[in-house]
């Protein structure tokens, strides 16, 4: 071979090996560093609304991972499958990454890139035409709960418009109203403490792992409190109660009342807390009479015999006996007197402000920056609560009602929606009303961080930075020990984000607010704190993310003579006179619940214990544990529907259809269907949920809970078939 | 977290690696009954000496490449770990293949080795300084090779052999299963060799090879009998993983193509053959035909009995 | 009397277990496993005739095992043994044979078909170096799984194995595993 050759083989293989090593070496070579080798900086998660403790763990610029933080007493040392899978919110590829103007049709996807100066120019311009036009009032301003929530409603409320609508009306308002006018506040639960607790439906050993979590672990799973659940399903819950009944669905209240009953009948309740404490004992006692066991047996489903043996162990634990509230949306229109039932049911046992029942909530209070106070709106919120609600929080609204009056037009037509990190599209019943609504709209807002449902149809999208890129308000966890939670940010935002407090001053400058907004995250921080008990808060804060104000739960504070509740008579009102006067039932009614006809289902919701809402299911780390929804249904229910297990089947109710496969279980009652929220998306940026599985909210029927005005879920009944 | 990890490449290295055991085994001892000046067997100690070292590092290449990283198999010559029949076993086959080179060289006579340099291209003509003659160690190299092939058949066994946790493979019997198969194997393909050679088996060849063959196949039948006798006699574990063979997945394929097509079908063609030669009545029933067919039977079943274990055993493991 | 040597093991309250998979992702954070794999994993199962149905959820992952068949089938000693008992895999030294995989009766460990080697549960052993306790242990709601040296009697895992009835899975396999049950 010639020397010219062999140089050309040689190269040649070289550069060959060269490629074939760089192929094969590659998984070896690690990322450039950048940043500081390894920090911990502790925050607070936003996965869902239980703000717990979290460390981040950042290592080269990067969150490697979130960490508990046992500083917390509530989360103490636990972060849930979401927590855990919070750093994907950050480093999600579809996340929004900066503003987008909607440049096809509502409901395309297509969107034009744009800067923040158009983007806030592009909103002003049109949410100044629609006040010019019809007023301010005639702009929704909706959010969920978040650190940030109240610069936006205050942004709203500076608009002019009245009809700042949050999300407790979409969730636990029925539970709110109904232990506020029977005790003056909402009471937190005890449940480390108590003996014996019953759940009617609250699945939170699934639904929700939140510090009620923790507490009902530490005391019905450590068996040393009895666990007493009722749910037409199976759930985890279930599965670790002493006793789970599969009740007919509706019928919680009957249960309850027969509770009262038995107890009152056979003096088994805490006659020196009722005399002193509360008012109407004997109305109560009196009304409760024909609901016997034997009658809520056939109203219920369960044994009259389980009912008494359960009234009786319930009052033999009392005070440490508990009938827990639950913490979601109203299940019926009369979701409220099943939970007036159980707050009297806690009442008259005693159970209130004593180690193992329901405590009162201690809070800490922070102190306010100064700003200039804009005028209030002047005219009325679009759902006239005091007509309709008269006894509901006026500042939430009652979203389902003013979904009503907006495609009514009544009183007065609405048309601009800003939206904050909410969903209405999937959090709201009846998708297609929701769908009427956005047509009526000129003009739709948006501020997520994903491309949700409702971002897809949006005119303009505002993209937040995650909570793990920002600086946020300090707040206090209420409860029976407050704490002080701090949130700060791990990375520096990875795209063109802002926060909401950013937005709503970029857009209030345009506005000719900013006179209202004219302070900076930290100097709103920087007065929350002042108040605190610590010699450097903030200091303290950033190193530690939370602070736990000395001394622990007390019980018995408003155990005394002096003491006066926030209602009428100054005393926990077994009997409500409010109500009366309002025009509602002053003790729970019961009313047998409608049943499904026969070929169909009652159609219920609830939750797994690693998605929150609608808003995590595209999340990869979640979603690899369920990537679609299915129908459950029992096997007696698809034999007569002729639907085998993993069939593709459709589900109608009066309002919509939807297309999902499936899942034939024992898990629940042969009279309902189950389906998981979160899936069947129309947002195609969440490729994982999309088109994927149905959408409840495409089927669900609107029903609201006539006193709270809180959405009910759980009224619809669908035709189940073979798609 | 229960997937199939060894498959057809596996499986095809137990297999090839077995054959060149069975062929060089078969070659050895032809070459040590040689008496002096006997050349009877020659042909046979020459054609397995010509087929041993290929199927093997055929083998070993596809275990090379069945590596998650297979430039890193050099590493498991910079281990050497007793306890790891994978170990042993990649030693082994290191060895085997060099001695079996090196057995194959010195059968070539000087014509073949003039043939052979004839096609080396000019520029590697350096090469022709290592043309030695081994042919005076070809006694000694098959001394040498003896035990490793018979340690290659045996080790392809405890590689399955040795992992507890495969009910279906922990068996006392499974080393000499695929020991008896291999060499069997071996034996096979000499058959079929020598009997696509111009000159079809001599007597004497015959006797040789259809002793072996139809010996190793009785023994590797009464091997794979208590195997499953015992087994059904056995644990729940091994009982359940029977169940592969026994009813299960595997049954068709082990039953009528393993045990049937691959070793009883063949024994009773090779015995049928052999017959007259044993009772002394008549010439042996011997035809090309009949040589191959059965041949390749024993070497397609040698082949799947591998794959039922490889495949089988992974599906295997305690309740 | 104490002995010198640490022996790390998990004793796991399955009874507790929600299933709730926040020690998956866990896991899968701290470990950065790819999302078809997982280190640790639930056993899931259903029994009973509607309404007395039981749900039972199983944590597993590698079990330490005191006599490791997949250390001794490894033929270049990447699987090893520490002298703690965490039972972990050099990566680089890993070929990727897969010899291990197939040697574990539990299918704890899986193949990295990205990197070409083995891979599985290590008990985080960087946290552990550094005094925390792994991940999945640290993150769970119930406080599921204990993670202790047994040697020491002091600590918890040995409280608890001294005062309750325990299982191990597949003592059969002979491996001696380490994760222990409670009944």
């Amino acid at each position: 071979m010639d020397r010219r050759k062999f140089l050309r083989f040689t190269a040649g293989g070289t550069v060959g090996a060269a490629a074939v090593s760089a192929v094969y070496m590659a998984p070896f070579h690690k990322e450039p560093q950048k940043g500081p080798q390894r920090v911990e900086i502790p925050t607070t998660c936003e996965m869902c609304v239980n703000k717990c403790s979290v460390i981040a763990v950042v290592e080269n610029g990067i969150i490697h991972k979130l960490n508990p933080n046992p500083a917390n007493p509530r989360s103490r040392s636990m972060v849930c499958a979401r927590g855990n899978a919070g750093l994907q919110q950050v480093y999600d590829p579809a996340r929004l990454k900066r503003p987008l103007i909607r440049a096809g049709a509502r409901g395309e996807g297509k969107w034009k890139p744009a800067t923040w100066d158009e983007a806030f120019d592009f909103a002003a311009q049109k949410l100044t035409a629609i006040k010019e036009k019809y007023g301010p009032q005639a702009t929704i301003w909706s959010s969920t709960e978040s650190f940030q929530e109240t610069f936006f409603k205050s942004l709203g409320l500076a608009f002019g418009s009245p009809n700042v609508e949050r999300h407790p009306t979409l969730c636990l308002a029925s539970v709110n109203l109904a232990y506020s006018l029977t005790f003056g506040t909402v009471p937190a639960f005890d449940l480390a403490n108590a003996k014996y607790i019953i759940m009617s439906g609250a699945n939170r050993l699934e639904s929700f792992i939140t510090p009620d979590t923790m507490d009902l672990i530490e005391s019905a799973m450590e068996k040393k409190a009895r666990l007493v659940y009722l749910d037409p399903r199976f759930t985890v819950t279930a599965s670790k109660a002493d006793e789970w009944y599969p009740i007919k669905p509706g019928t919680d209240a009957a249960f309850i009342l027969a509770m009262i009953n038995v107890i009152t009948a056979e003096n088994r309740y805490d006659k020196e807390f009722v005399s002193t404490y509360t008012v109407g004992f004997e109305q109560l006692a009196e009304y409760v009479k024909p609901f016997t066991p034997e009658w809520a047996e056939v109203e219920t489903e369960i044994k009259a015999k389980d009912i008494v043996r359960i009234a009786r162990e319930f009052s033999d634990a009392a005070p440490r006996a508990v009938y827990y509230a639950g913490r979601r949306s109203s299940w019926y229109r009369d979701d409220f007197q099943m939970r007036r039932a159980q707050a009297i049911l806690n009442a008259i046992v005693g159970s209130w402000d004593r180690q193992g029942g329901m405590v009162p909530n201690q809070k800490i209070a922070l102190g306010e920056v100064s700003y200039l106070p804009w005028d209030d709106p002047t005219a009325p919120r679009i759902e006239d609560m005091d007509k309709n609600f008269p006894l509901a929080a006026k500042g939430d609204g009652a979203y389902l009602k003013m979904r009503e009056n907006v495609l009514a037009g009544v009183p007065y037509p609405v048309k601009g929606w800003m939206v904050h990190k909410q969903d209405p599209m999937n959090a709201l019943p009846e998708q297609a009303k929701t769908l009427r609504v956005i047509d009526q709209m000129d003009f739709i807002g948006v501020i997520d961080v994903q491309m949700s449902d409702t971002a897809w149809y949006a005119d303009v999208i505002f993209p937040e930075s995650t909570y793990l890129e920002r600086q946020d308000p300090v707040e206090v966890l209420s409860g029976m020990v407050p704490v002080v939670v701090y949130r700060q940010a791990a990375i520096k935002p990875l795209h063109d984000t802002k926060t909401t407090l950013e937005i709503s001053q970029g857009l209030a400058k345009r506005l000719n607010l900013s006179q209202y907004f004219d302070y900076t995250i930290d100097q709103w921080i920087d007065a929350e704190v002042k108040e605190l008990p610590l010699e450097a808060p903030l200091d303290y804060l950033k190193k530690h993310g939370v602070w736990v104000p000395p001394g622990g739960p007390k019980y018995g504070s408003t155990l005394t003579l002096e003491h006066r509740f926030i209602t009428k008579s100054g005393k926990i009102e077994l009997y409500s006179e409010r109500l009366q006067e309002a025009g509602y039932d002053p003790l729970p009614k019961y009313t047998t619940p409608l049943q499904p006809p026969s070929g169909q289902y009652r159609l219920i919701l609830g939750r797994r214990a690693y998605f929150t809402q609608a808003n995590t299911t595209n999340n990869p780390w979640l979603n690899q544990f369920c990537p679609d929804n299915q129908l459950w249904i029992h096997p007696n229910s698809a034999r007569d529907a002729g639907i085998a297990d993993s069939e593709l089947v459709e589900v109608a109710s009066t309002v919509g259809a939807v297309k999902l496969k499936a899942h034939v279980t024992q898990e629940i009652r042969p009279d309902c269907v189950f389906m998981l929220h979160g899936y069947g998306k129309k947002s195609k940026w969440q490729r994982l949920v999309a088109g994927k599985g149905g959408a409840d909210a495409e089927i669900l029927e609107t029903a609201w809970d006539k006193v709270s005005g809180g959405g009910a879920f759980h009224e619809t009944f669908v035709k189940v078939r073979k798609a | 977290m229960k997937s199939i990890e060894w498959g057809f490449l596996i499986v095809s290295y137990l297999f090839l690696g077995g054959l060149s055991a069975g062929a060089f085994f078969a070659s050895a001892l032809a070459t040590f009954l040689q008496h002096n000046g006997n050349r009877q067997l020659e042909r046979i100690g020459r054609w397995g000496a010509l087929l041993a070292p290929w199927p093997v590092s055929i083998g070993s290449t596809l275990l090379i490449f069945d590596l998650g990283n297979w430039y890193r198999f050099y590493k498991l010559f910079l281990h050497f770990r007793i306890v790891s029949p994978m170990s042993i076993g990649s030693w082994l086959l290191v060895l085997f293949t060099i001695v079996s080179l090196l057995y194959l060289w010195s059968w070539l006579d000087a014509d073949d080795k003039r043939g052979l340099f004839a096609k080396i291209p000019r520029r590697l003509s350096v090469l022709q300084r290592y043309d030695y003659d081994l042919s005076p160690w070809r006694h000694h190299l098959a001394a040498i090779g003896f035990p490793l092939s018979i340690c290659v058949g045996i080790y392809t066994g405890v590689l399955l052999g040795a992992v507890q946790s495969r009910p279906f493979w922990n068996t006392n019997l499974v080393a000499q299963l695929f020991l008896f198969s291999a060499l069997s194997s071996g034996c096979a393909a000499i058959i079929l060799a020598l009997s696509l050679s111009k000159d079809t088996l001599s007597a004497e060849e015959f006797r040789f090879l259809y002793t072996m063959d139809i010996g190793l196949l009785v023994l590797e039948f009464f091997v794979v009998m208590p195997y499953v006798i015992h087994g059904e006699l056995s644990v729940e574990a091994v009982k359940l993983s029977l169940g592969l063979i026994l009813g299960g997945p595997f049954t068709v394929v082990f039953w009528v193509f393993v045990v049937g097509l691959g070793l009883l079908v063949p024994l009773t063609m090779e015995v049928w053959e052999m017959l007259p030669a044993v009772s002394g009545r008549g010439a042996i029933h011997y035809t090309k035909r009949m040589a191959l067919s059965a041949a390749g039977l024993v070497l397609i079943g040698g082949f799947l009995l591998r794959y039922i274990f490889v495949f089988a055993g992974q599906r295997s493991s305690f309740p | 009397m104490a002995k010198a040597s640490k022996r790390y093991a998990l004793v796991i309250d399955s009874r507790k277990c929600l299933n709730c998979k926040a020690c998956v992702v866990a896991c899968r954070a701290e470990n950065n496993v790819p999302l078809e794999f997982s280190r640790n994993w639930l056993n899931v199962e259903l029994r009973g005739e509607y309404p007395r149905l039981l749900a039972i959820s199983e944590p597993e992952q590698c079990h330490h095992c005191a006599d490791p068949a997949c250390v001794r089938v490894c033929p270049t000693g990447a699987s090893f043994q520490r002298a703690d008992g965490i039972v972990a895999i050099n990566a680089t030294e890993c070929v990727g044979c897969r010899y291990c995989m197939i040697a574990c009766p539990y299918n704890a460990r899986f193949f990295r078909q990205d990197i070409g080697v083995v891979e599985k549960c290590d008990l985080c052993r960087k946290r552990v170096d550094r005094g925390e306790v792994p991940a999945c242990v640290e993150t769970c709601p119930s406080k599921v799984r204990v993670f202790g040296d047994i040697n020491n009697p002091d600590s918890q895992v040995s409280q608890l194995l001294s005062r309750r009835q325990y299982r191990v899975k597949k003592p059969e396999a002979g491996t001696s595993p380490q994760i222990y049950y409670l009944l």
